[in-house]
């Protein structure tokens, strides 16, 4: 479906190409009607900028959010995984579920950059990719409320997603997410928070051992894959 | 029957109890367990290391899946050390463990970054221009480029392409180089013997358009310049199995299981063996608990504890009584029996220099050199002879240059250690005194300014009269206050006299009780003696970063070679290093500065080029009279240090970039149309004052450096001292600098300076960084580039701590558009030919070279100091002043040059270190190894070096340490300086030539070569100075012997000649910030401390959350219960601490492990992890060195002299930054200041 290939470009660092291609967005969204009407007008703000602000300056604003800015990575598994060493073989698990559905990499990206996941979606039956699109679902949610927070009209292409998603975010794993911090200046609660040195727990906690399908392409935070 | 029928024949049933009913069958899923064989399955494994500034070159694992790094773990195969030794495995750290999370971290750069302002000014003017021409029509358009400056540090970064970016990079080279002159453009990497090629990338580019290469060895402070002093080698120390070897170990301001993590289990291990360990550390550090005695002197006063030692030492084992190995070690193996010459300084009698056999009338029979050959009492004869081995005989004649105890006609040598016997007289000396300096914080004593000690004496007679002379010993016990029966004054016969320097004496000023410094002396010399010479002292940065360093470390070397331990196994002094052992030096040597296609490369002493551009001299404090002897010779010792530094510049003892006030491109046109050979036309025009140096005017225009590039390194978040200057004056962005320079405050300004009452802001016109993080350089930068990391290049790495040659592998090509630093810097060289086209061709490009160590040159200046300039002497190229050398560029041909091995290795061979072998053979294998350039042009016929494992092989097959016929050679080539065989060493691994697919199988042992004073064979660990004493090769210093005694006039005249106790400097930063900008906080001040951490390498790590985790995340500063007590601190709160300098924020972590008066910052915290802003600057909060400025000293520009003279990373002044003191008090608001600059167009935050 188009639908989420428009979605995968307006989370690609934007380029003449996409610039070109943004008046369209519009009307290739409402054809294919996937998405809800009010979510396709809260993006047409974005369209628009895409269509008529000028390149560096939209690259710029890219770059400030999606390169720089950890807590707002498009590699879905910085925010799960982080810096554990199981981020490799969560990236090698995923790139083998593309090469099952025929798709190999060609791009110099990691099998967790949300635009590439979007665009093997985009080569799905809108059912199925509707329902894998749930897997990331609350990492999704959780950087749509990062963008809002700084009054981001990208918060709105997270929010398309997660209207498209067949599922809930879990509240848990959720909290969980946005626990991490978020470099966000005047919250000094948080801040405190994040300093705070967690009392340390020997044996299993409360939730028991990790599920068994360790090795699943899972993006929950809580479990780790 | 039925019975048979149901009876299983061939099987049994799985299902049931087995083993009595213990065990039971089930038949549940087992499909989890693939979990775990998958996860730790892989598709291959790649042995890679960790580079640039980690000492510890571990082996590891790189574990590889579906082209994907998933994890890594320790390699345990290291070739075996011998019997009876432990191992080096296992070695890596948890920061190593945790490094393949860069690979794929948020933090990772993975795109070419450009600041936009610069990119929509460069697009615009290249839609219309070349690439030169759009590049000056923007920077020379002060509008245009002030517009991108101002904003450096601010963000607002685009991604650009591979190509666009060269063409960038390329034209401002281009521009610059045509206009301003090649030494406008520079570049900073340092430690290259962690991944040499991608130093050398860098650098081979910079030395074929003729850039300069900024030293750092010196700039960060851990050059010991007492080694090249006492040495004439720049740092040699023995690797840490030899900590194994030795029975009585000092760590001394050195905290190996933090900072040398995989060595210390050498130290565990040999206190199993019995051996002894004493920690002299002022803070309770993770060493401390290693000694059996703990010392904890007061910060900065540890050259007076050394003193006293070394008194105790003098006392019970040369004077009371005497060890026979301690006298037969020095005097065979140090300057004690050498003369010196007693001047008149008003009334009394000062220590001149040592004697020559020049100063004698027939020149004691030596044609060569006689004013480079130093002179002893023969106690056989009675006569004064003329031992082997000075460095007279280095150069110019064969076969004396050694340490056999002969003199030069031949005769068998017993020379006199003192002259006590056969004293013609015993006369008053004066000796300077600097302990009594005021200082708001360092307790002194109340003794004179000059103290007179009675010494032994001769009258001779030399060519211009007679004079008093009396040996280095008896210097040297005078000077440590030892009595000898001579009476006088100012010595003391007991310990318990409050004497310089006594253990009594000491205790004011270190505190430590003065039986402690008797028995650890005792012990020390007593275990030395016993064994010959196995104590060892490991010294580190705790040391070595003061201002007065030479002083802690020569007390510390003065004590080693008294009880001969320099030289032997398990003994002598173990260096923290810093810049780490380049084995292979004499291979890479030609890689790295392009010496295969022109000689000499530009070099530059970091310290004095960043002192002088980035204007840390506007605010100098610190004046000459501070520092001055009391016995200085007369003269004129005025100006202030940035004076001394230019006369040293001009005089050919350190080197200049820019080097004049003119493109040195075109010298020699001028010099042709004037019809004379380019040196003697600039000469003339030196003379005349129409060409000036470029460091008499740093702040023209003209005179800027103008492009820099930085890689493997992070300049200004870890080693830029003074970071808010460079900021202001070379960035020319939003700084934090508090003080006033020398025009607001009315101070001196310098003599050979020019002074601009207006300071020049933002004197770079690009800043390109190659880096695999966003660093905080990176962030300051106008370009940057996204480099491979340790998993993702080829490439060798070398270390002091152990022998092996060591890979870096590349596990998976380079992720997203990143590239190997030999990629980047190739890349750049190809744009950069093509740009060049139709602008720059072949041009004669003049090269002033300071006289070099090592080289014959450095017999250049043997007495006086004479500045051309003030007329003391005529300019003489080589001789008063830099050599003058003509290069000829080829600059659209850098990109063929780049990448093949040029013609001069065949036309002038290869060597190092004082050696010249023919090279022939490896440049005929190299060509079979790498294949032949075979595209016609300037390169064809020649090996290539196209990729960064052709340049790994071109390093191995040039290097004696690992290629055995190379070595042969090395060692043929010193035998002919010695007169003595050494090839031996090497013969016995003449044909094995180490590859790089063979290191990558399994590190591999070095060959013993003689770039090197240590032999790496199956009798010995490697260890310094052991082929010194062992083979009698020379020191290279002037008299070939550990040189105690120095006596240049510069050192005379700052009172250096023997080791004195200095206590830290006066920085003055204080007094003028001192409860002047009140938060209604109480104030206190305290000495500012900044070592080594165990949570990161410098800067790399400290962005990592696992170590941050481990650590407190985020800036952190030490300090003592007391001072918190007082400033109303606890644990945790956010503190502030700012001098004239700058400010810095931190979370205060409050530790009985402190002293009071002193706080500890870890430094290299990175700015770009959790930094609020600075109540004091208003901007975001500041590095360690926000607080720091560099300050010089006269003694370490000495050149053209022996051992002082000027080599890259051997000598030059050095980043000092612990005599710093701030002001620290609690914050009162935290703001983040996360806001986005307000000058991007697009918020991020709408």
């Amino acid at each position: 479906m188009h639908t989420f290939k428009i979605l995968s470009a307006l989370l690609t660092y934007p380029e003449s190409e996409t610039q070109a291609a943004a008046p369209e967005f519009a009307d290739v969204l409402v054809q294919e009607g996937l998405l809800p009407q009010a979510e396709i007008a809260a993006l047409a703000c974005l369209f628009d900028e895409l269509a008529n602000r000028e390149l560096m300056d939209l690259q710029e604003r890219y770059v400030l959010l999606f390169d720089r800015s950890k807590a707002l990575s498009l590699h879905l598994f910085e925010h799960v995984h982080g810096e554990s060493r199981d981020r490799g073989q969560a990236m090698v698990t995923l790139a083998e579920m593309y090469h099952e559905h025929g798709l190999a990499i060609s791009a110099k990206e990691l099998p967790d950059y949300l635009p590439l996941f979007l665009e093997f979606l985009a080569q799905l039956p809108p059912a199925d990719a509707c329902a894998l699109l749930a897997e990331p679902l609350t990492i999704l949610s959780a950087l749509r409320q990062r963008l809002a927070k700084r009054d981001s009209v990208y918060a709105h292409v997270f929010a398309a997603l997660e209207s498209l998603a067949w599922a809930k975010p879990n509240e848990r794993e959720l909290d969980e997410l946005l626990s991490k911090p978020d470099e966000d200046p005047n919250d000094h609660a948080a801040l405190d928070r994040a300093w705070d040195e967690e009392p340390v727990t020997f044996g299993p906690g409360g939730d028991g051992c990790p599920p068994a399908d360790r090795n699943a392409p899972g993006f929950n935070a809580a479990g780790g894959s | 029957m039925s019975h048979f029928l149901d009876r299983l024949a061939f099987f049994k049933k799985d299902i049931g109890t087995f083993s009595q009913g213990h065990g039971i069958v089930t038949n549940e899923d087992r499909s989890w367990e693939n979990a775990y064989r998958q996860r730790w399955a892989h598709d291959k494994i790649v042995r890679s290391t960790h580079g640039v500034n980690c000492t510890g070159s571990c082996s590891w694992k790189i574990y590889v899946k579906g082209g994907i790094v998933t994890w890594e773990t320790q390699q345990t195969d290291y070739p075996r050390t011998r019997p009876d030794m432990p191992n080096h495995e296992p070695r890596g750290c948890s920061r190593g463990a945790s490094y393949s999370w860069y690979i794929y971290s948020g933090n990772r750069l993975k795109y070419p970054l450009v600041r936009s302002r610069l990119m929509r000014l460069w697009r615009e003017a290249r839609a219309s221009m070349s690439p030169v021409e759009a590049w000056r029509s923007i920077v020379e358009d002060s509008s245009k480029s002030d517009s991108y400056k101002q904003v450096r540090g601010q963000g607002g970064f685009v991604r650009a392409v591979w190509d666009e970016v060269n063409e960038i990079v390329a034209a401002a080279n281009a521009y610059t180089i045509k206009r301003y002159g090649p030494d406008r453009v520079a570049g900073f990497s340092p430690i290259p013997a962690m991944s040499m090629v991608s130093y050398a990338a860098g650098t081979r580019y910079l030395s074929l358009i003729g850039g300069v290469c900024l030293s750092f060895y010196d700039w960060y402070c851990d050059l010991p310049p007492a080694s090249p002093q006492t040495w004439g080698e720049q740092t040699d120390v023995p690797e840490s199995a030899d900590w194994y070897n030795s029975s009585f170990l000092m760590l001394w301001g050195s905290n190996v299981p933090q900072t040398r993590t995989p060595d210390a289990h050498f130290l565990t291990e040999v206190r199993y063996k019995g051996a002894k360990a004493v920690v002299v550390s002022p803070d309770y550090s993770e060493a401390a608990k290693f000694g059996d005695v703990w010392i904890h002197p007061k910060q900065g006063t540890d050259a007076a504890l050394a003193m006293a030692m070394g008194h105790v030492i003098l006392r019970d084992f040369h004077i009371d009584k005497q060890s026979d190995y301690f006298q037969d070690y020095c005097r065979q193996y140090s300057d004690f029996p050498l003369l010196v010459r007693l001047v008149k300084k008003g009334d009394a009698l000062v220590p001149e220099r040592l004697l020559r056999a020049d100063d004698f009338v027939d020149g004691l029979g030596q044609e060569n050199n006689p004013a480079w050959k130093t002179v002893a009492f023969d106690d056989k004869t009675k006569q004064i002879v003329v031992p082997n081995g000075s460095i007279g005989f280095r150069w110019g004649e064969q076969g004396k240059w050694n340490l056999e105890e002969r003199t030069a006609d031949g005769a068998d040598s017993d020379l006199a250690l003192t002259l006590i016997h056969d004293r013609d007289e015993v006369v008053p000396v004066a000796f300077p005194y600097f302990g009594n300096n005021k200082h708001d914080f360092f307790a002194g004593t109340d003794h004179a300014d000059v103290l007179n000690r009675n010494i032994p004496v001769k009258t001779i007679a030399l060519k211009d009269g007679e004079a008093y002379v009396t040996t280095v010993f008896d210097l040297f016990v005078a000077n440590y206050g030892v009595a000898r029966g001579l009476g006088g004054d100012n010595v003391a016969n007991s310990f318990d006299d409050d004497i310089p320097y006594t253990p009594k004496w000491q205790e004011r000023i270190t505190g430590v009780p003065a039986e402690q410094v008797i028995a650890v002396a005792r012990a020390f010399a007593e275990n030395a003696d016993k064994t010959k010479g196995r104590s060892m002292v490991i010294v580190g940065a705790g040391l070595n970063h003061w201002y007065h360093m030479d002083m802690i470390y020569r007390g510390i070397i003065n004590m080693l070679v008294m009880c001969g331990c320099v030289g032997q196994s398990g003994g002598g002094w173990s260096h923290y290093v810093g810049q780490e052992k380049l084995r292979p030096q004499t291979g890479w040597l030609p890689l790295a500065f392009a010496l295969d296609w022109n000689r000499p490369p530009r070099h530059m002493n970091s310290t004095s080029f960043w002192y002088a551009h980035t204007d840390q001299w506007r605010y100098e404090s610190l004046s000459i009279d501070e520092i001055l002897s009391p016995t200085a010779p007369d003269g004129d010792w005025s100006g202030s240090l940035i004076d001394y530094n230019v006369r040293a510049e001009r005089m050919g003892w350190l080197p200049s970039a820019p080097q004049l006030n003119t493109n040195p491109l075109k010298i020699a046109a001028a010099a042709d149309a004037a019809g004379k050979p380019p040196a003697d036309y600039l000469v003339d025009q030196l003379k005349s004052g129409d060409v000036a140096f470029a460091s008499e005017d740093p702040d023209d225009p003209e005179n800027f450096p103008r492009n820099l590039f930085v890689w493997r390194s992070n300049l200004l978040g870890s080693s830029g001292k003074g970071h808010e200057y460079f900021l202001k004056h070379l960035l020319g962005t939003k700084h934090g600098v508090q003080g006033k320079d020398l025009g607001a405050t009315d101070g001196t300004k310098p003599q050979e300076v020019a002074w601009h009452d207006e300071a020049p802001e933002g004197k770079l016109d690009l800043l390109v960084t190659l880096d695999f993080r966003m660093s905080t350089t990176c962030l300051y930068s106008d370009i940057v580039l996204p480099t491979a990391t340790w998993y993702e290049k080829n490439d060798l790495n070398t270390s002091d701590m152990h022998p092996f040659i060591h890979p870096l592998s590349s596990a998976i090509d380079p992720v997203w558009e990143c590239r190997s630093d030999w990629d980047i810097y190739k890349g750049i060289a190809k744009a950069f030919s093509e740009v060049a086209e139709g602008e720059l061709g072949k041009e004669q490009d003049v090269v002033l070279v300071p006289i070099l160590h090592d080289t014959a040159a450095e017999l250049a200046q043997p007495y006086d100091v004479a500045d051309w300039k003030r007329g003391d002497t005529e300019p003489v190229p080589g001789k008063t002043m830099p050599a003058v050398a003509v290069v000829e560029r080829d600059y659209p041909n850098v990109y063929k040059r780049f990448t093949a091995l040029g013609p001069l290795m065949n036309k002038l061979g290869n060597g190092g270190k004082g050696m010249a072998w023919n090279t022939e053979d490896e440049v005929t294998s190299l060509g079979a190894l790498n294949g032949i350039v075979t595209e016609p042009g300037v390169s064809q016929g020649m090996p290539r070096i196209e990729t960064d494992i052709d340049a790994t092989e071109v390093i191995l097959t040039l290097a004696p340490e690992t290629n055995g016929q190379v070595a042969v050679k090395a060692w043929q080539s010193l035998s002919k300086a010695t007169g003595r065989e050494h090839a031996h060493l090497a013969l016995p691994r003449e044909d094995e030539k180490l590859r790089f697919r063979d290191v990558q199988a399994q590190p591999r042992k070095i060959i013993s070569s003689p770039i090197w004073s240590g032999l790496e064979s199956e009798h010995v660990s490697y260890t310094a100075g052991y082929t010194n004493v062992h083979e009698l090769i020379p020191w290279r210093t002037l008299s070939g012997r550990q040189q105690l005694y120095q006596d240049h006039l510069w050192m005379r005249a700052f009172g250096e000649q023997l080791c004195v106790y200095k206590p830290p400097i006066d920085t003055k930063t204080i007094k003028p910030m001192l409860n002047q900008r009140s938060n209604g906080n109480h104030e206190i001040v305290l000495n500012f401390i900044t070592p080594h951490q165990k949570w990161g390498i410098h800067s790399t790590y400290t962005d990592n959350l696992l170590m941050l985790t481990l650590s407190r995340g985020g800036p952190i500063v030490w300090i003592s219960e007391i001072d918190a007590k007082q400033a109303g601190i606890v644990d945790n709160d956010w503190i502030e601490a700012f001098n004239a300098n700058g400010a810095l924020v931190a979370r205060a972590v409050v530790s009985q492990r402190i002293p009071q008066g002193m706080t500890m910052m870890y430094h290299a915290q990175e700015k770009i992890v959790n930094v609020p802003g600075s109540e004091i600057t208003g901007s975001r909060g500041g590095i360690h060195n926000s607080v720091t400025r560099a300050v010089t000293k006269p003694t370490h520009m000495i050149g053209g002299y022996a051992q002082q003279s000027y080599g890259f990373n051997y000598y030059g002044t050095v980043g000092s930054n612990r005599d710093e003191f701030v002001i620290m008090r609690k914050m009162n608001q935290v703001d983040w200041l996360d806001r986005p600059a307000p000058q991007s167009k697009l918020e991020a935050a709408e």
